[in-house]
């Protein structure tokens, strides 16, 4: 079985509301991207909110659109474009937050964007946890994803939070353990 | 007759904001009748927030008054139209009604930069009368700063806030007064008296963390409620404010 699929059928085994952890691999990360946008989220019809503090918005919107994903029910919330002074062209379903520092700020961009989707239910993508830790502390960074997952909790969305595999270390393990539900290694069989 | 408002209980009927996370912060919302302060320094939200909680009102059938002091009305129009849950009709059904307050004034003959007691009283039954006529329910004054700078004495301030809030409260209609401070002001309205008097302050300003500007919400007094005094951070969207609690990280400077 693919990255791809296995990612997708294990997501699909969860109840709605659940919070997970995510573990990747570099060299799988699209197959990642595409298992749950194309494959987990449309099967479960439900809008997609993708945050990225890893690399910019318009990198993954260009690979989704390479492998042809339909992007008209998919929501970027992007905190690393400007930073990365990177904002040459502004797709209309993406919201940029001035810095990875302004978690507040993210925060209330999903909130946003989950208003705006209501009637249908929500996944949200958080890549990653390792490129925030490069620009949070601890203390705040746990704070912010237990705010987040128990509001999003609330709300009944799927909460996704990606963890990568090289960077892995035990203050990430830790934050990660106290607010997920679950941890899914994401492999081929 | 408006009914009556209880004062001596701790589960007072609320007047619900519409503003989710406000709501949450006041234990269902602004207790019914109160006088409040939307406070801060400019450009921090105050004006749009007020005009969210008119449109709310309305959008819930009641009557809600605009008074506007600075700007004229037909320019904050504008800021409400793009609202995700802003409907024209609410204006064309009365529901939502703008008074610019030099018409007010000019209709009165107050043309004095300075107004006597005696004038403050006649400004204190116009806002009344106009109330009770629309049966208005909601009320904003934007701002009052501006309307005490023409009573310049404290006395005069005392006056007027103390009235028009019992006035407004016996008629059961909520009131937010707009107070513009400057940034590093030590208290939360410009002649000292308004803060002290009225029933609630919510407190919006800038906070700096790190280099980043976030924008801020807090309720720092409100009568007859259990409220959170947390800071929260807020967004002004097409979808209304947005507010989240800020967080402390255990280590943040300034907050
Ligand atoms: N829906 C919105 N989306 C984005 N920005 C907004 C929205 N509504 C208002 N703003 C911005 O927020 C800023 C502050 O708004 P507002 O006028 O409410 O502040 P204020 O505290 O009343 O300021 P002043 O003291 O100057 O009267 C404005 O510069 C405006 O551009
Ligand atoms: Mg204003």
């Amino acid at each position: 079985m693919s990255v791809t699929t296995n990612v997708a059928e294990k997501l699909l085994t969860l109840p709605e509301s659940s919070a997970v952890a995510l573990q990747i691999r570099a060299e799988h990360y699209f197959d990642v991207i595409r298992g749950i946008l194309d494959n987990f989220a449309v099967k479960k019809e439900l809008d997609s909110i993708y945050i990225t503090s890893t690399i910019p918005s318009q990198s993954i919107v260009n690979a989704l659109q390479v492998l042809e994903i339909d992007m008209s029910n998919i929501y970027f919330v992007d905190c690393i474009s400007q930073i990365m002074m990177s904002m040459a062209s502004k797709h209309e379903h993406t919201i940029y937050v001035e810095s990875p520092t302004m978690l507040e700020n993210l925060m209330l961009k999903v909130e946003y964007l989950t208003k705006r989707t209501e009637g249908k239910n929500d996944i949200i993508i958080l890549d990653s946890i390792n490129s925030l830790a490069i620009h949070n502390n601890t203390k705040i960074l746990s704070e912010f994803l237990h705010l987040l997952v128990n509001n999003l909790r609330a709300k009944k969305a799927y909460t996704v939070i990606f963890s990568m595999e090289e960077y892995r270390s035990e203050d990430i393990s830790n934050m990660l353990n106290i607010v997920v539900d679950e941890t899914i290694v994401a492999a081929g069989e | 007759m408006a009914p009556k408002v209880d004062l001596s209980t701790s589960t007072r009927e609320r007047c619900v904001t519409g503003i989710q996370g406000l709501d949450n912060a006041l234990d269902g919302g602004i207790p019914r009748g109160n006088t409040i302060l939307v406070t801060g320094s400019c450009g921090t939200g105050k004006t749009t927030l007020s005009l969210e909680f008119l449109v709310h009102g309305a959008l819930d059938g009641e009557t809600c008054l605009f008074i506007s002091v600075t700007e004229a009305s037909s320019k904050l129009l504008t800021n409400i139209i793009p609202y995700d849950f802003f409907e024209e009709s609410l204006i064309k059904k009365g529901k939502l009604i703008f008074v610019d307050m030099p018409v007010v004034y000019e209709r009165l003959g107050l043309n004095k930069l300075e107004f006597s007691l005696e004038e403050v009283d006649v400004l204190v039954r116009a806002v009344a009368d106009i109330v009770k006529e629309m049966d208005v329910k909601r009320l904003v004054i934007d701002s009052i700063t501006s309307v005490c700078y023409r009573l310049r004495t404290q006395e005069k301030i005392r006056d007027f806030i103390l009235k028009i809030g019992a006035t407004l409260s016996s008629l059961g209609c909520t009131s937010v007064l707009v107070s513009e401070i400057s940034p590093a002001e030590e208290r939360y309205s410009l002649f000292g008296v308004e803060e002290a008097i009225a029933d609630g302050i919510i407190f919006m300003g800038n906070l700096e963390r790190r280099g980043d500007l976030l924008r801020t919400l807090q309720v720092v007094k409100m009568r007859g409620t259990q409220h959170s005094r947390t800071k929260y951070v807020l967004d002004l969207t097409s979808a209304g404010v947005l507010l989240v609690p800020l967080l402390k990280g255990g280590s943040v400077a300034g907050g």
